[in-house]
């Protein structure tokens, strides 16, 4: 499948991606909460790091925006539009120069340095919102997660490429 | 193995070393002992450190409103009597954190502790 590919093909791609991604982090929110506010694995980033190598990175950003807004929607809290939104945001421009230096059998090693992102971007969202910088505290731990959960979905994301490589033959 | 991946390792290998060692930093700075101030009218009148109080005592605060009794134990403080109309400050109980200062509105007695364990954090959720 080229990168190139328009129409329906692209449209129903795109579609079946966001929905996997939907519904992984709405099974993640069900999951009880880490000790730290803003911390967890994030497993629905497996899509966003997948999709930035395989497709690109304006279709990855595409179903990024689209999980973002629908998984708000869906759990009922508006608020992490704005903490996800400005970690997706981050992670996603990351992971654009990553995918420029990397090639695609080290999506592994891209995901940390989008999870870490994605975690200063969350906590410079909360910044934001509370108008202080005191939660800046909790960067060094954020930053840690980030790399750890970054580690794990990324090596997921490197699994499920092959295997969907796989399966196209 | 490319240099880019090398590259991308030592500074991810960096940032994990740095926050690691801000968290060390962090704990070993952190964590000051608890201190209860009794401020009248916005001014502090007294200062307990409650973690070298023993045994419980009482003492009574006078002021130019009325009379606030005092007691302090080990880690923590009350009002255990007042001559004020409302006794709020009486029915709060005793504190040992930052998260709710006992208040006694008519004497303008504010008791707050500072220092010791962290308050709830309020911006969760």
């Amino acid at each position: 499948m080229g990168r190139r590919d328009r129409g329906a093909g692209r449209v129903a791609r795109l579609a079946l991606l966001t929905a996997i991604a939907l519904t992984i982090f709405l099974v993640e929110a069900q999951l009880p909460a880490a000790p730290i506010p803003g911390v967890k694995l994030g497993l629905a980033n497996i899509v966003t790091v997948y999709a930035v190598f395989a497709l690109g990175p304006r279709d990855a950003l595409m179903v990024l925006c689209a999980r973002v807004f629908l998984g708000a929607v869906f759990s009922g809290q508006m608020m992490t539009l704005l903490y996800s939104g400005a970690g997706g945001l981050l992670s996603w421009l990351a992971l654009c120069l990553l995918c420029r230096l990397l090639d695609r059998k080290q999506m592994w090693l891209a995901s940390p340095v989008a999870g870490m992102c994605h975690n200063v971007g969350q906590l410079l969202a909360a910044a934001g919102v509370m108008r202080t910088w005191a939660v800046l505290a909790y960067l060094p731990y954020l930053v840690i997660a980030g790399v750890v959960a970054g580690l794990f979905t990324g090596v997921a994301a490197q699994v499920l490429d092959g295997r969907l490589e796989k399966l196209r033959k | 193995m490319k240099s880019s991946t090398k590259w991308i390792l030592i500074l991810l290998g960096m940032a994990v070393a740095a926050s690691g060692a801000m968290i060390l930093w962090q704990r070993g700075g952190g964590q000051t002992a608890p201190v209860a101030r009794i401020l009248r009218d916005g001014e502090l009148v007294e200062e307990i450190a409650l973690d070298k109080v023993t045994a419980s005592y009482s003492f009574v605060l006078h002021g130019s409103a009325g009379s606030n009794t005092i007691q302090v134990e080990p880690g923590r403080i009350r009002v255990s009597a007042a001559d004020c109309p409302d006794q709020v400050c009486v029915e709060q109980g005793y504190i040992s954190d930052g998260t709710v200062p006992i208040v006694c509105l008519p004497h303008g007695l504010v008791i707050e502790i500072v220092g010791g364990e962290e308050p709830l954090d309020g911006a969760a959720g």
